[in-house]
């Protein structure tokens, strides 16, 4: 039998258990959703690497700097401090940052999934936060962070890093790109990173929230797409 | 007591407020309270319908400048019913560095229902200025709504070149969020991100609850191409969501006004009734 993971980490464990948390191999379904890139691929808005690419920054700078990436700090704390209303409550606020039915849909379909294995793990309080850490991706990934010891920062960039990865897989497939077009896209933007996740760790309440219009319409028309592969 | 506010031609601008109250006083709705500070009225509401009041706001005359902080406050009392609109666009122009606000807060009680149908916001190259709209729905309270906003001239070719623009919009059910948004427009360039304007001038929203899948799936068949322009529909639990890009907000009016047609029935029983203001 597997024991259950300890709850003290070394920093090389730390940065182990982060790799495993954003590994494509988690079974929580993250290839599945394209947030509405489907669509914007079938109406000609994205066909080439670098409007993919346009697409995915712009993405990055408003949606993930300004709603996931603070929002996961907040989560993260109030995990530490073993504060489930707060949990509650930024989870209430970040789905009613998510524009649409599929993006609501998909954030809560990834929670359950992530709680289901963090429980099934027997990651500590997986089992009493069950309902908490199920209401959203977020919730159980800042949970299970902040349980393996990975510093709100290495989760901030795991977590934007996997974001990205997911969705230049799923452009380089809809368009369709070459896997190394996907590869040179994804050395092109990491860069961008560090600096929004530097300045997400230091967002005032206030400065949270960003809407993206063309894609929350991405996003409402994807669910009335005749033929889909993906399930956002 | 009424204060009388005075703009300030340097920096301060007006500091207009406008509170109204609307309750239900046998078998029609009332202006029960009303306070007014500043250039922001209200005409006497009328009746076109019977039951449901009609009520025409007026916003300062001669548009919003730089400084200018407007507040309007609606409530709507229980089993109450109003409709609002304005008789022309606000227009917003150009500052010289201080920012405009323009803050409402529509409050809809249990059994009331609010039709929230302002003409669009005109935003001059230069203005600065922030737009927030917050709608607070008890359990049971009906609601349909819109904002439309038109960023520079598009009739004068004149782009939105300069400026800063904050749209807010959030929605609470029972004090809980429901829909939180929050649109910044900060550099020129982003006029044209492939995920955000898209290069249109126009961007509108239309709210409306107790809406199910059956009419969500109307509007998208009925609504959900158009040529030119884009549109998209979405529920959230009861809430309809349409947002539109495009090149004109007459075509967004016309559009909202199909929709407001096809729901009204559906939301608060009643047959649109235009208002005459709009044909003028």
């Amino acid at each position: 039998m597997i024991e259950p993971a300890p709850n003290q980490c070394s920093p090389s464990l730390a940065q182990l258990r982060l790799m495993q948390l954003i590994s494509p191999s988690l079974p929580i379904g993250g290839f599945t959703y394209s947030q509405g890139l489907e669509w914007a691929v079938e109406q000609d808005w994205i066909t080439t690497a670098d409007t993919l690419a346009q697409w995915l920054e712009e993405l990055a700078e408003t949606t993930l700097a300004q709603i996931d990436l603070p929002i996961l700090q907040r989560l993260y704390t109030a995990s530490a401090h073993q504060d489930s209303a707060a949990l509650d409550r930024w989870n209430q606020r970040l789905l009613a940052y998510r524009e649409t039915a599929e993006m609501r849909a998909e954030e809560r379909q990834r929670g359950r999934a992530l709680a289901t294995l963090l429980r099934a793990l027997k990651v500590p309080l997986a089992e009493p936060w069950y309902s908490q850490l199920s209401g959203s991706h977020l919730t159980g990934f800042a949970h299970a962070a902040r349980i393996w010891d990975i510093s709100p920062r290495n989760m901030m960039l795991g977590y934007v890093w996997s974001w990205l990865e997911n969705l230049v897989l799923a452009g380089i497939k809809l368009i369709p790109l070459g896997q190394s077009a996907g590869q040179q896209i994804l050395l092109s933007l990491t860069p961008k990173l560090p600096p929004l996740v530097e300045n997400a760790l230091h967002l005032d309440d206030t400065a949270i929230g960003a809407s993206n219009p063309a894609l929350a319409i991405a996003s409402s028309q994807h669910q009335f797409q005749y033929t889909r592969l993906f399930r956002s | 007591m009424t204060v009388r506010a005075k703009r300030d031609t340097a920096q301060m601008g007006w500091q207009a407020e406008l509170m109204l109250g609307l309750a239900k006083r046998g078998d029609k709705t009332v202006l029960a309270q009303r306070r007014q500070r500043g250039p922001l009225a209200v005409q006497r509401p009328f009746y076109p319908e019977g039951a449901v009041c009609h009520l025409y706001l007026l916003h300062p005359p001669g548009g919003v400048v730089g400084g200018d902080q407007l507040s309007i406050s609606t409530t709507v009392a229980q089993d109450a019913a109003a409709v609002v609109t304005t008789p022309g666009a606000t227009k917003f122009y150009r500052s010289a560095g201080a920012n405009a606000t323009q803050k409402q807060q529509l409050q809809v009680a249990a059994g009331a229902s609010l039709e929230w149908l302002p003409q669009e916001n005109i935003f001059f190259p230069g203005a600065l200025a922030t737009i927030q709209t917050e709608i607070h729905l008890t359990s049971g309270a009906h609601f349909f709504g819109w904002e439309m906003h038109c960023l520079g001239r598009p009739a004068n070719r004149e782009r939105f070149d300069s400026g800063r623009l904050e749209f807010q919009l959030n929605v609470f059910r029972d004090d809980t969020p429901w829909l939180l948004e929050r649109f910044l427009l900060t550099d020129p360039a982003e006029l044209d991100a492939l995920s955000g304007l898209r290069g249109f001038p126009v961007f509108a929203t239309l709210l409306a609850n107790d809406v199910d899948q059956t009419l969500l799936e109307q509007m998208q068949s009925q609504f959900g191409h158009l040529e030119l322009a884009c549109i998209g529909f979405t529920l959230l639990d009861d809430l309809l969501i349409c947002r539109y890009l495009g090149e004109s907000t007459e075509q967004a009016r016309q559009i909202f006004i199909q929709i407001w047609q096809t729901l009204r029935p559906h939301l608060i029983q009643r047959a649109v009734c235009m208002p005459r203001i709009w044909a003028t």
